[in-house]
């Protein structure tokens, strides 16, 4: 072997191993050797294991036989022919007719692609109307066919290792997930153990006030024990996407009016300033989004109390607005980016029950109907809620 | 005169709970929200028992237990939550002398600590030499104190026990059970974890090579011992 052929093999095979794609790295492997061994396509069958049929894994066509590149039958059957017997396969036009048929006189070239030592496709080249594969050809060919196995074998190495990347992430979430429910429900259940086993105690007796005050707390716990549990349930219900939407053209305005004036009856202290555009219909669940905008409101009674609350409506042309704005004494930027993830609280909110659910179902409800919901926080100053809705595209 | 017990939680209805529990017992309680303000208070005022919930902000259960045990042998008991093994046994490894499981009823948490307090009150002598050597440990026993190599060591008051049962019962092979029921109280003779983590933290302090003990000796499928030195 020459010091010049040494050197050029050196260049593509390092530049074949160093793309990131397993493409552009067979690019390389069949276009860098074409001053050696002209061909006009080339083709990877790979064959399913399960179907038993050909898979074209890649194909690439040069000069002429761009004009053939759909058409990639042609070598199929010596794939069949190199699977079978495992050795590389020569086929040669028997007749050989004029220059202008040269398209109907395939020199083929077969090589066994090995992954994993065992057989399992072909590569096969194509000149159409010939030369002959040479000696030296076969041979190109042959070191071509081994380093696109490598590198085959490789794609399939990363492809499974994304995949077990994927499924250990989909584990720990599922871990995380159940070490916080299980916090969360032992929460209320220490409370409601605790106090039920103090006035049990048969060697003190409480006072009134402080049995009912225990009692209380109990009574509670219990509630939110109960809220817990029918949160989770829609929330996982909603994560896999089994809650059932019942869309038709719903009135944003007339909705989120409905819903303060139930808020209204419940706490007639809190103060609610309307601020509303006539909006085009969205096409949304009614039930679903009115429990989007109690949520909103429940949050703003319990985190801004006191606060007056301004609900505004705006058409953005196919898009409509929906803000909630209170006056409270906002949320920390740190803490901004979690409100809607599951389970969270704000730290130190222990004060204020809640199950670290409420934002979460808004939001995938809010998801649901191809829309967003975002939050606006100044520290004593006070918490916009957002919620964009595409408008009714039918009407 | 009354034992003051310091509690913190970040839960208002834990601190609740356990404050009027424990003021019917006749304690006196101290309250902390964190681990910062559980520092604070308990450098402010004489405190003879901490019940740390392992869950807070600024500074945690496990993080707190550990600074105290800096400057003091106060005995800790950890609140923890059911399931969560690891976190008992490392607040055991940090210093605790004792954890509650979360959630816990009325009753079991006046009996843990009194089980606490009544370790922590230095055994009573009678009338033996006051001080006791072995090797290079000695123990002065009517101050409570332990040295190594004549260097000072500090014991928590469970650790403290632990070495006396030891020293007073020399070439005398232990049971878990005995330990447990000596050290900590029937009710805890079952429970080994505890146990084999207070051995290993007492060995990491008298023992110059705690993988090979010479004053505390396991006797495999028996218990432990202190070896009789030769003379």
């Amino acid at each position: 072997m020459d010091h010049l052929t040494l050197t050029l093999l050196h260049t593509v095979l390092k530049e074949v191993q160093g793309k990131h794609d397993w493409r552009a790295s067979l690019d390389t492997l069949f276009t860098s050797l074409r001053g050696s061994f002209v061909f006009d396509n080339v083709v990877i069958y790979i064959e399913d294991p399960q179907s038993k049929s050909w898979e074209i894994a890649y194909a690439r066509a040069m000069g002429r036989g761009k004009i053939a590149e759909a058409d990639a039958v042609w070598g199929e059957r010596v794939a069949t022919d190199v699977l079978s017997t495992k050795k590389m396969v020569l086929k040669e036009p028997k007749h050989l007719g004029r220059e202008k048929d040269r398209m109907d006189q395939p020199y083929l070239l077969g090589m066994p692609l090995s992954i994993a030592s065992k057989v399992c496709g072909a590569l096969v080249f194509v000149r159409f109307g010939g030369p002959k594969y040479s000696d030296l050809h076969v041979k190109i060919a042959s070191l071509q066919a081994f380093w696109a196995a490598a590198l085959l074998e490789r794609r399939e190495l990363q492809e499974a290792r994304a995949e077990l990347d994927s499924v250990q992430r989909q584990m720990r979430l599922q871990d995380d997930f159940v070490s916080t429910i299980s916090h969360e429900l032992r929460t209320p259940l220490g409370f409601i153990k605790g106090y039920s086993t103090s006035l049990l105690r048969q060697d003190t007796k409480w006072d009134d006030a402080t049995q009912r005050e225990f009692l209380n707390i109990i009574d509670e716990e219990a509630d939110r024990l109960t809220r817990l549990i029918e949160d989770m349930l829609e929330s996982a219900r909603l994560q896999s996407k089994t809650l059932q939407f019942k869309f038709s053209p719903v009135r944003i305005d007339a909705l989120v009016r409905d819903v303060a004036t139930r808020v209204n009856t419940h706490h007639p202290d809190l103060k609610i300033e309307f601020n509303l555009e006539t909006l085009p219909p969205v096409l949304g669940d009614g039930v679903r989004l009115s429990q989007v905008f109690e949520n909103l409101f429940s949050n703003a009674i319990k985190y801004a109390p006191g606060s007056k609350l301004v609900i505004s409506t705006k058409s953005l042309g196919k898009r409509v607005q929906i803000s909630f704005e209170d006056k409270g004494e906002g949320i920390p930027e740190d803490f901004l980016p979690f409100l809607f993830e599951r389970f969270y609280r704000v730290p130190g909110e222990r004060t204020v029950t809640g199950t670290g659910l409420g934002l979460y179902i808004c939001k995938q409800i809010v998801m649901a109907h191809h829309g967003k919901i975002w939050v606006d926080s100044v520290l004593d100053q006070g918490t916009t809620f957002f919620i964009e809705l595409p408008a009714d595209p039918t009407l | 005169m009354a034992k003051r017990i310091l509690i913190v939680d970040d839960e208002p209805r834990y601190l609740r709970l356990l404050e009027a529990n424990l003021r019917t017992e006749g304690y006196e309680v101290a309250t902390a929200q964190d681990g910062v303000q559980a520092l604070d208070v308990f450098s402010a005022q004489p405190i003879d028992l901490v019940l740390l919930d392992v869950m807070m902000p600024r500074l945690d259960g496990f993080g707190t237990c550990q600074r105290i045990r800096e400057f003091s042998s106060v005995p800790i008991v950890i609140l923890t939550a059911r399931g969560e093994e690891q976190d008992r046994v490392r607040g055991l490894d940090l210093g605790a002398d004792d954890y509650l499981v979360k959630p816990f009823s009325a009753t079991e948490l006046l009996a843990r600590v009194r089980a606490v307090l009544r370790r922590a009150q230095p055994p009573a002598e009678t009338g033996q030499a006051r001080f006791f050597t072995h090797d290079d440990l000695k123990i002065d026993f009517a101050r409570a104190e332990v040295w190594r190599a004549e260097e000072a060591i500090s014991l928590s008051a469970t650790e403290y026990r632990l070495l006396l049962q030891f020293a007073h019962n020399i070439g005398k092979i232990l049971t878990s059970e005995e330990l447990l029921t000596s050290v900590w109280g029937a009710e805890y003779k079952t429970d080994k974890e505890i146990l084999w983590v207070s051995i290993a933290r007492l060995r990491q302090k008298l023992e110059g090579d705690a993988h090979n003990p010479r004053h505390i000796v396991t006797r495999s499928g028996l218990g432990y011992l202190m070896p009789p030195l030769e003379s």
